[in-house]
């Protein structure tokens, strides 16, 4: 019985907390815009009229090109950096994304995941 | 002279190519502005980025059409927030970097999405991140696009409802309705097609009169079967009166004249009687 009641209570948190999240997105501004991923969605046969829903993809395709960046950014960090005399370039250390370091962070998404069968 | 014909082929391109590289440099921008919140600054090259945005398209296309099938699979044209959890289940299944976990999806006891990884994984993401609107907002475009995201937006009236939104939208009412069923109302009978007919003033000049006249219109004149000498009134009855009066006065004419005629005779016959002779 107890077992239960808990089982229900965390159902019910679990509810609510799924019904917080959905509500957030209504307030959220994704980076990549409504109208560009509703595009990309219509043009491969996804109907939705959600907005929710439709920031949801946004989000989730915002945090994987964030992901990846991130990834590759710690590949560029990670590469010895350059001998420098000037003090001046030491100080305008500028971050590059470069084709080595993001195909690097892109080969460890794609040797993980089931993205190969898209790409 | 290759140059002179690649510039062709580029300003013929159709329509469709032209939304997708719109599109795609819009993607491009989105991913930029990802890019410098991480920290980078620049690019070596601009295929590096242009490499990253056309993952990120693919990234978006294979979970809608993940979602799609899984709606479809179920009998449904639109997605639910199941078929979006499920196809962003499979697209990053066992990614440990983007999405770690994620296998308590289809656990029977949870029966909650959020419990899902990948739904946690966002929610975090959403609560912690800085929100990067988009750099300018963009135009919307007016005329139905070729694709159907674009076109299906227009508002649905609650009668359209049943139609799918990926349909073309319906042309406009005013088009294909009746253009008499509004009038019939106030349509007179006397300004039907069975007595004026087809092609008059009103229907050849493309205006309909429903009550209101035009500014500039034909002068009208109405003339009688005959004319009347009397101003006002009937002209029948006029024509009777006179016809009498015409009457009246031949008889009171002739008794004039013969009483005329009679007093003449009688004053010749006094004259005579008389001795002087008057002509």
């Amino acid at each position: 019985m107890n077992h239960g009641q808990q089982s229900g209570e965390a159902k019910h948190e679990d509810d609510a907390a799924l019904t917080e999240f959905l509500a957030s997105l209504m307030d959220y501004t994704p980076t990549i815009p409504d109208d560009l991923v509703e595009h990309y969605l219509a043009k491969s046969g996804f109907q939705c009229p959600d907005v929710r829903l439709i920031r949801l993809v946004a989000v989730a395709t915002q945090k994987f090109v964030a992901d990846v960046a991130s990834d590759a950014l710690q590949h560029c960090r990670a590469r010895p950096a350059p001998v420098v005399k000037d003090k001046k370039q030491q100080k305008d250390k500028r971050l590059v994304l470069t084709m080595e370091d993001l195909s690097k962070a892109l080969r460890e998404v794609n040797n993980s995941s089931s993205l190969s069968s898209c790409f | 002279m290759k140059r002179r014909r690649k510039a062709r082929v580029n300003s013929e391109a159709p329509d469709d190519q032209s939304a997708a590289e719109f599109s795609f440099s819009l993607t491009r921008v989105a991913v930029s502005q990802i890019c410098l919140s991480v920290g980078y600054t620049s690019t070596d090259t601009s295929s590096t980025l242009n490499t990253l945005t056309l993952i990120t398209t693919k990234f978006l296309q294979s979970i809608a059409e993940l979602a799609a099938s899984f709606s479809n699979s179920a009998n449904r044209t639109e997605a639910n927030l199941f078929d979006i959890v499920n196809g962003l289940q499979d697209t990053a299944l066992s990614t440990s970097d983007c999405f770690p976990g994620g296998s308590t999806l289809h656990n029977t006891e949870s029966h909650c999405l959020i419990k899902s990884a990948v739904l946690r994984n966002l929610s975090d993401f959403v609560a912690s991140a800085f929100e990067i609107p988009f750099a300018k907002p963009l135009p919307r475009l007016e005329t139905s696009g070729s694709h159907g995201g674009d076109s299906t937006r227009m508002a649905r009236s609650p009668e359209m409802r049943s139609f799918p939104a990926w349909l073309p939208p319906f042309p406009d009412s005013s088009l294909y309705l009746e253009p008499y069923t509004k009038e019939r109302s106030d349509h007179l009978w006397e300004n039907s097609d069975s007595v004026i007919g087809r092609g008059t003033f009103v229907e050849t000049s493309g205006v309909r009169s429903s009550g209101r006249l035009p500014l500039r219109r034909a002068s009208v004149r109405f003339k009688m079967g005959r004319d009347c000498s009397n101003g006002g009134g009937s002209c029948k009855s006029d024509t009777r009166l006179e016809r009498r009066r015409d009457d009246n006065d031949g008889e009171y004419g002739r008794e004039f004249e013969a009483q005329k005629k009679i007093g003449e005779e009688y004053i010749y016959c006094a004259d005579i009687d008389a001795g002087e002779w008057n002509m």
